[in-house]
């Protein structure tokens, strides 16, 4: 974790808006902040404030309209599309590959990497999310919450230095949430990742490090943990 | 009720016609409707025209024909059921002028010529016609212009035959009793019966023909009279079937075929589109039911959609059609005479309707899988086996239903159906194998390639559902195009290296002296001599021919006529057994002799078995034989075969004349000096390999023309299912390269693994394919072309390299737009 203190991915004054029907949309603008390996972060907000979008942005899916978004490591900056293949993804919609079981579909990035052990890794890694009897089920065997492990395990089993998840619990029930929320932050504790989730869930909000949270073009930081509110205006660079 | 669900299915039409998925599926529709619509207006064209030849060009109220002279019983029986008639005589000969001969069908007719209609006539070849009050006098030849050019000789000329000058008189346009002899393409010449007496032909080697004055009663009364007493002749008369009416539907239905496979190949573009459409269509509906419309509503507004795409493509059908017709008559205007193009509505309009109900037997599925359209489905999205089943069941009862409908010849049938079965097994268990041991051989290691195994391994059978379209289509290409080469090459090839360069296909005992002797002063040799004698078939099991066998066929065709009966004790060496059982030499008894074999292909067209017992009319001798065996033509020890083979004992009890076929090879130089054996043997039919190979040519660039047009046909339709492949499983393609870009990974792994999977795809489609073609070659080359298989394994390889290229770069090209996935898209879902 140590070593990975200094590897950030900077958003250096952001702006995104876009045009539907003649209209001019902004989410958001002048927005900076810095996103460091190891530390979480939630983004919060009401539906349409731009939450999906600035994940996006943030593990460079989408180019800002304005501003620009890097990678740094120890005083090195570099474009994020060359650390791509460190970047996972976690999905509300879990998108596990249904002809593949628990297994294979945790094994596919290695696999796909050459790994020679990526059905050991894999394994291990299913019995780290609780999931160690259910090896060879596949996803429409799984209940929601099962799958939203497996998916987790996927995301991880790589050994990425950013994971950014879409709701991860948006389609499970609170019990369940609950769960995922605690295996989703001990993973990407215990392996230095820095995760950057969008959530609805106070609750899932709330074990973040930090909190940001959109509404109508404002970004505002919540320090979730010591529930200190801090607001993040235009122009400003919060350094979590 | 109606009111608002038809705006909506409009909507939705509207909507789905924007579609690449509908736009492919339309290009299917189309295609085969074009196709089946052009065939039905070519088809309606040539029968009317058939029908019109019919009633104008008979020369009579009825005509029998009959190999030899009627008897006087049976002459008078016809002068009695009459209120005239009138015969001519003819036959085949060659006529020869100034070392240049001709093929011709020599006719004798009388001053009583013609019963009906007049002949049409010219002084010379440059003028113009006019009909003629006569009949060529004694002494005198008229020759249809062709044979005149052919023979350059012109009126005032004379033309010895046998030794009989007659003067060319004048130059004959149309003879009213045409239609008989005019569906070949044989040159044409009369003479007066007094001459043609002196020519002294054998009386079986002559066709007579009654022409015959008579009402439909008498027309009635005379059929019932042939079918009783006279089976070995043939009736025609006003209102039955043209000559040209079985070879019309035999064409038609070897068109059917075609139509088959096209079919096929259609019905697996429309199976992998339905598959989309399926989960489209549920979906709708539940969307619609959870609004709460009711089921039957959502399969409404799913029936009107269809309805107007239908609607939507009749134009375009019609119009395309139209215009093929037209091309296609024109080309057909060559061979059949006065055949013009006519447009028509009635028949595209119901040939359309008939596709738009073999459509709407495909579409069924989609329909069916309404019924298990539930709001539930919108919450958890489970798979319903049952619509592949009822998608494969419809699929099939089409084609089987086209298949009955259009089946010809019921072995060649057989045999692409077969081969194409066989292709699917083949691909099916190369792919089962392949997948399973690739998966099970690499999965030890990582990388791109054992990956992309393994996920085709995952997915075998929707894979395998692919793979299978993508090898059928390559089958029937190589094949097609295989078929195309080898006619040319093989055929010439073979020919020449077995039959010499002259081939005998009647010569009596002193004509076959006269060929060996003339052999021999060319430094020639006779290759092959074997002897036969003419028998008609006219019952089957004591049924006529016609109550016997009911479908049109090749076998059946020839079977109307007299055919060549061979008679041996042992298995010619270029034939093998097939069935039953060969006689043996030592004949007991009398009846040991009634045996006969059949060759296993007319077998199988005429639905004959062993133990069948046929009655042949063998110079006015009915006689029954029973069959014992079958036989099937072996390459490589000549190409005489026959197709009725019988003991050569049954020649002591048959009191038929005798006649050789034979090939006789000599140098090219004395096959010139051909015309003084033709001088003194009119009748001997010989045709030089050089005839032969023009003969060939035309037929072969006919064959080409055709083949050609079907290859397109196919490629364009091979072209529609890979696409249709891709299509198919769009969806999940852009959720896996997605997911896979998900881990990190670049876009460049997806399309990598995108080459790999079309590479495997069709690889092991070049597989099934090839041994397809193969195993088609080995079935049908023999028995339908009478070639010998002998495959190029290096360039079915480079067909199939190229193929494989193309499925590569069509399926890289179709594919691209699920490599333009992203992970924004399982973002947003």
């Amino acid at each position: 974790m140590s070593s990975h203190s200094h590897s950030q991915i900077e958003l250096h004054q952001i702006g995104q808006s876009f045009v539907t029907h003649q209209h001019n949309v902004h989410l958001f603008a002048d927005l900076s902040f810095s996103i460091k390996q190891g530390q979480s972060y939630a983004i919060t907000g009401p539906s349409g404030s731009g939450k999906s979008s600035l994940l996006m942005l943030a593990s460079g899916l989408e180019q800002p309209t304005a501003g620009k978004v890097v990678y740094s490591n120890q005083g090195h900056t570099q474009p994020l599309s060359q650390i791509r293949s460190e970047i996972g993804f976690i999905f509300q919609q879990f998108h596990l590959l249904p002809e593949f079981d628990a297994l294979n579909n945790v094994a596919l990035p290695l696999k796909l990497r050459g790994d020679k052990q990526a059905l050991t890794i894999a394994k291990q890694w299913l019995e780290k999310v609780g999931l160690g009897h259910r090896l060879k089920h596949k996803p429409a065997e799984l209940s929601g919450g099962e799958q939203q492990r497996v998916a987790i395990a996927r995301a991880l089993v790589f050994n990425p230095k950013f994971i950014f998840a879409d709701e991860p619990t948006g389609n499970l029930d609170a019990h369940s949430a609950g769960d995922i929320a605690d295996l989703l932050f001990d993973c990407c504790r215990e392996k230095g990742a820095g995760l950057v989730l969008v959530t609805h869930s106070d609750f899932l909000a709330q074990q973040a490090q930090h909190q940001l949270r959109l509404n109508a073009g404002k970004c505002e930081w919540l320090n979730a943990q010591q529930g200190v509110a801090d607001t993040a205006r235009h122009g400003n660079q919060r350094h979590a | 009720m109606h009111k608002p669900i038809l705006p909506l299915a409009w909507r939705l039409f509207v909507e789905d016609a924007r579609t690449v998925n509908h736009r492919v599926l339309q290009a299917t529709q189309t295609l085969l409707m074009v196709f089946i619509v052009t065939l039905t207006l070519t088809s309606e064209s040539v029968q009317q025209h058939l029908e019109h030849n019919m009633a104008n060009l008979l020369g009579a109220d009825a005509v029998v024909t009959h190999n030899g002279a009627l008897s006087k019983d049976e002459f008078a029986y016809l002068e009695q059921t009459s209120s005239a008639v009138i015969y001519t005589q003819s036959l085949k000969t060659t006529l020869t002028h100034d070392n240049k001969w001709q093929r011709v069908s020599l006719k004798a007719v009388d001053e009583s010529y013609p019963l009906q209609g007049q002949v049409q006539i010219s002084d010379s070849q440059s003028e113009a016609a006019y009909s003629a009050e006569f009949a060529p006098a004694p002494g005198d030849i008229w020759l249809d212009s062709r044979l005149a050019a052919g023979l350059a000789i012109a009126v005032g000329d004379t033309l010895t035959i046998s030794d009989i000058p007659l003067t060319v008189t004048h130059i004959v346009h149309h003879e009213p009793d045409r239609l008989m002899e005019g569906h070949n393409v044989d040159m044409r010449a009369l003479v007066h019966r007094q001459d043609f007496s002196l020519l002294e032909f054998a009386d079986d080697t002559i066709q007579y023909r009654y022409l015959l004055n008579a009402d439909k009663q008498q027309i009635d009364q005379l059929l019932t009279w042939q079918q009783q007493q006279l089976l070995s002749a043939e009736f025609r008369h006003r209102q039955g079937a043209h000559p040209l009416a079985l070879f019309w539907q035999r064409t038609e239905n070897f068109m059917g075929l075609a139509s088959v496979i096209l079919l096929f190949m259609a019905a697996i573009a429309i199976y992998q589109i339905s598959r989309i459409q399926i989960r489209r269509e549920q979906h709708f509906s539940a969307v619609c039911m959870s609004v709460g419309a009711s089921r039957l509503e959502g399969l409404k507004v799913s029936v009107y959609k269809w309805l107007l795409h239908i609607v939507a493509l009749f134009p375009i059908v019609l119009g395309i059609a139209t215009l093929c017709h037209w091309v296609i008559i024109d080309w057909l205007s060559a061979t059949l005479n006065n055949l013009t193009w006519q447009p028509s509505f009635i028949q595209p309009g119901f040939a359309f309707g008939v596709c738009a109900l073999l459509l709407a037997v495909f579409q069924l599925p989609v329909w069916l899988s309404l019924k298990q359209a539930s709001v539930k489905q919108l919450v958890i999205n489970f798979p319903h086996p049952q619509r592949a089943i009822v998608s494969l069941g419809s699929g099939i009862a089409v084609l089987l239903v086209v298949t009955a409908i259009y089946s010809d010849n019921g072995l060649l049938t057989a045999m692409v159906l077969g081969s194409m079965a066989a292709c699917v097994a083949l691909i099916a268990l190369v792919s089962w194998l392949s997948l399973t041991l690739g998966e099970k051989l690499t999965q030890r290691y990582s990388g791109l390639i054992p990956f992309a195994t393994f996920m085709m391994r995952q997915r075998i059978v929707s894979k395998s559902t692919q793979i299978m379209g993508v090898g059928l289509c390559a089958f029937l290409l190589l094949f097609t195009l295989m078929l195309l080469r080898d006619l040319g090459n093989t055929m010439e090839k073979y020919q020449r290296q077995n039959d010499g360069n002259l081939f005998v296909s009647q010569a009596d005992s002193s004509q076959m002296q006269a060929v060996e002797a003339w052999a021999l002063n060319q430094g020639g040799e006779v290759r092959q001599q074997k002897r036969f004698m003419y028998a008609k078939l006219i019952r089957v099991n004591e049924q006529s021919l016609d109550e016997f066998a009911t479908r049109p066929s090749e076998s059946l065709a020839t079977f109307k006529r007299s055919i060549r009966m061979h008679w041996t004790d042992v298995i010619p060496s270029n034939n093998r057994l097939m069935n039953g059982q060969w006689w043996t030499t030592e004949p007991q008894g009398q009846q040991n002799w009634k045996q006969i074999s059949v060759e296993q292909e007319v077998m199988t067209d005429i639905g004959l078995a062993i133990g069948d017992q046929l009655t042949f009319m063998v110079d006015e001798q009915a006689v029954d034989f029973m069959i014992v065996a079958s036989h099937a033509y072996k390459p490589g020890a000549g190409s005489i075969t026959f197709w009725v083979q019988m003991p050569s004992t049954a020649v002591r009890f048959l009191t038929a004349p005798h006649y050789f076929m034979a090939s006789i090879e000599t140098t090219e130089d004395s096959v010139n000096t051909l015309g003084e054996l033709w001088q003194q043997h009119p009748t001997l039919r010989m045709v030089s390999m050089r005839e032969m190979m023009a003969r060939f040519d035309n037929t072969l660039s006919l064959v080409t023309q055709i083949i050609s047009g079907f290859a397109v046909m196919i490629m364009c339709l091979a072209s529609i299912v890979i696409v249709s492949s891709v299509l198919a499983f769009d969806r999940q393609e852009r959720r896996k390269n997605s997911v896979i870009m998900s881990f990190g990974l670049p876009k460049r792994t997806c399309l990598h693994i995108n080459l790999i999977e079309w590479a495997m795809t069709g690889g092991i489609a070049a597989c099934g394919a090839m041994f397809g073609t193969w195993f088609a070659g080995i079935l049908m080359y023999q028995s339908q072309f009478s070639l010998p298989y002998s495959p190029d394994f290096i360039w079915l390889s480079g067909t199939l390299l190229v193929f494989m290229a193309i499925v590569v770069i069509i399926g890289h090209v179709a594919s691209r737009n699920s490599l333009r996935s992203s992970i924004r898209e399982l973002l947003a879902e």
